[in-house]
């Protein structure tokens, strides 16, 4: 059996609704089974120890670190600005406007990073350090809640 | 019926309005304060937004935080629950601007309700007894004593803007009145913005009997028998029943007819609770309207059937009631201790983290609550932290059910007033049912 052959097996039990799949050819045998993800029947567990306040993707990570260390295990603690009220995120002043800023700008105490829409009310939210843009966390018109981190910068 | 349903509270009652949720079908979103993050309520919600620090007016009476809040997540309608937001009309009315369906009565009906003195006068409009009282506020000094003297002293001075016990004065003789009334105007001015003050009789030994009323948005209106609310400590409640004990069926229909008279009056739809205070003489008086979902709706699920967030939900979305009066029957007795995270010595607030928890169980015994093992109690909020309700065939048998369960109920890592509310139903005068709201105090001493 070639390689392709089996990535198209696998494909096959990935996309259908077969748990197990094994296949004796000659003297090779392969054996291919898909792993049970959570399910609409289990019951929730909200017994269980509560989960570390990281984002869901970390946790799924075998080597996810405890709450208080970078998703990316860097050492390096940037500065957050958080939401201070929830709305709707907004990178740019406008549908078709340049972003307010991009990953890798200098930016300056009272600069606007981006907008948080509330209400049909616009409001700006200001970088209240200098320094450099390292990372934009939300999404486009992703809908925000308070505290949460929209922006990581470098502090200069 | 609505797809999804912020929820603008927490603890037990959010717990109880995502379960009303689930079984509508309904999805459900929390708006939660950031101390809550990790509460049952945000893990049992299918979806979860912080809206606030923890100070309630930041987050849990955050009106632009809340409405954003169900914005971004698509909810076309919010449950307020009780307390916070529940009986706010401007919120309700912010609510109807976003066409965000506020799952409660009008507006209009809110802000009437709300305010004791018109309350009072349309009960009065309704044909509905009233404690014997002014006739709307009391416009001067000389008003004051004039009122007092023609009711008859002892007299309470009460805010038309308070409620819930709040704001309010006993006066015993013509020399205590004038100083009385500048206190109550200035309390009620600081605490509720506004020192507009009436005047009733007060009665002494009253019992307190609240009669729940469901409407729907057609004009159907029912009542679900009452609830005798009178273990009372600081005019908090603490133990409630249903049915009242010894009350007499006439007394009882008579109450729900008064009860129906003034709901239809005025148009009311989704949940309600008006109180009535019964007098010695079995006399009984509109004190007050609540216009909102109250923490001991379970005791009158339990011996009629209901489920009356199901139904409130249901009407607000606009179905008809489906239900007529001559459907609604009394079934056997229950009682519903509230515990609080509060030292059963002197009643002042317990924080901590719970470390073990066991929940009473059995036949008849339901536990509503957002406690788990873990969970911390902070004093930021309300020190309620759970409801034990039972249900049994007669008074006596409830009384026995209630007895094992606050026994099995086991909790460790902080205080709670489990242990008082064993004492009460172990005492003599308890059991001998025909409590006063006096009851308590006595009890204490």
């Amino acid at each position: 059996m070639k390689l392709e052959e089996i990535k198209k097996l696998i494909k096959l039990v990935e996309k259908s609704k077969i748990s197990k799949l094994e296949i004796e050819e000659n003297d090779r045998k392969i054996s291919i089974t898909k792993s049970e993800v959570g399910t609409a029947i289990a019951p929730p567990m909200p017994f269980a120890v509560p989960p570390p306040p990281v984002a869901p993707a970390a946790l799924a990570a075998e080597d996810a670190k405890p709450a208080t260390a970078p998703a990316e295990g860097t050492a390096k603690k940037y500065h957050e600005i958080k939401s201070p009220m929830v709305g709707t995120f907004y990178q740019a002043p406008a549908e078709d406007a340049e972003p307010f800023v991009k990953i890798g700008d200098n930016v300056e105490k009272g600069q606007t990073l981006c907008i948080i829409e509330a209400m049909k009310l616009m409001n700006e939210i200001e970088s209240d350090v200098r320094g450099e843009v390292i990372e934009i966390l939300p999404e486009n018109g992703a809908p925000i809640e308070y505290g949460e981190v929209l922006v990581k910068i470098d502090p200069a | 019926m609505f797809k999804k349903v912020l929820i603008a509270n927490r603890g037990e009652i959010a717990m109880r309005i995502i379960r009303a949720c689930k079984e509508l079908g309904i999805r459900s979103v929390v708006a939660h304060s950031e101390p809550d993050v990790d509460s049952l309520p945000v893990r049992f919600a299918d979806q979860a937004v912080c809206i606030g620090p923890r100070e309630a007016a930041k987050s849990y009476l955050n009106i632009p935080a809340i409405i954003s809040a169900a914005e971004v997540t698509d909810c076309d309608a919010i449950h307020p629950g009780y307390g916070f937001l529940s009986e706010n009309a401007g919120f309700a009315d912010i609510c109807e601007s976003c066409k965000i369906t506020f799952i409660g009565p009008s507006v209009n009906n809110i802000q009437l309700m709300g305010n004791k003195v018109k309350a009072r006068e349309t009960a009065v409009q309704a044909g509905v007894p009233v404690v014997p009282g002014s006739d709307g506020a009391i416009t001067d000094d000389t008003d004051a004593v004039n009122t007092a003297r023609e009711i008859g002293f002892p007299v309470m001075l009460k805010a038309a803007a308070g409620g819930g016990g709040k704001g309010m004065r006993v006066v015993h003789d013509e020399d205590e009145l004038l100083d009385s009334l500048n206190l109550v105007r200035a309390e009620a001015m600081a605490a509720f913005g506004s020192g507009v003050v009436y005047l009733e009789k007060f009665i002494a030994e009253p019992r307190h009997i609240e009669v729940q009323v469901m409407g729907d948005k057609h004009g159907n209106v029912v009542h679900m028998f009452e609830r005798d609310c009178s273990i009372q400590r600081r005019h908090q409640k603490i133990i409630e029943e249903a049915p009242s004990a010894g009350l007499g069926e006439d007394i009882r229909r008579e109450m729900g007819e008064m009860a129906i008279k003034l709901v239809k009056h005025i148009g009311y739809y989704t949940a309600g609770t008006i109180e009535f205070l019964l007098d010695g003489d079995k006399n009984f008086y509109f004190m007050e309207m609540n216009t909102r979902l109250q923490v001991e709706h379970p005791v009158t699920e339990m011996v009629i059937g209901l489920d009356i967030v199901k139904e409130q939900i249901k009407t607000a979305a606009g179905r008809e009631l489906g239900i007529s009066q001559e459907d609604i029957k009394l079934d056997g007795h229950s009682i519903e201790c509230r515990v609080n995270a509060e030292d059963p010595e002197n009643f002042l607030p317990s924080s901590g983290k719970v470390e073990e928890i066991y929940f009473p169980g059995g036949p008849g015994v339901r536990v509503d609550t957002a406690l788990f093992a873990g969970y911390v109690v902070t004093p930021f909020y309300d020190s309620l932290i759970a409801k034990v309700i039972v249900k049994s065939r007669t008074r006596q048998e409830a009384i026995a059910r209630m007895r094992r369960a606050l026994g099995e109920f086991h909790i460790t890592g902080i205080k709670t007033t489990i242990p008082i509310l064993y004492r009460i139903l172990h005492s003599e005068q308890f059991v001998a049912g025909n409590l006063t709201t006096r009851f308590l105090e006595e009890f204490m001493e």
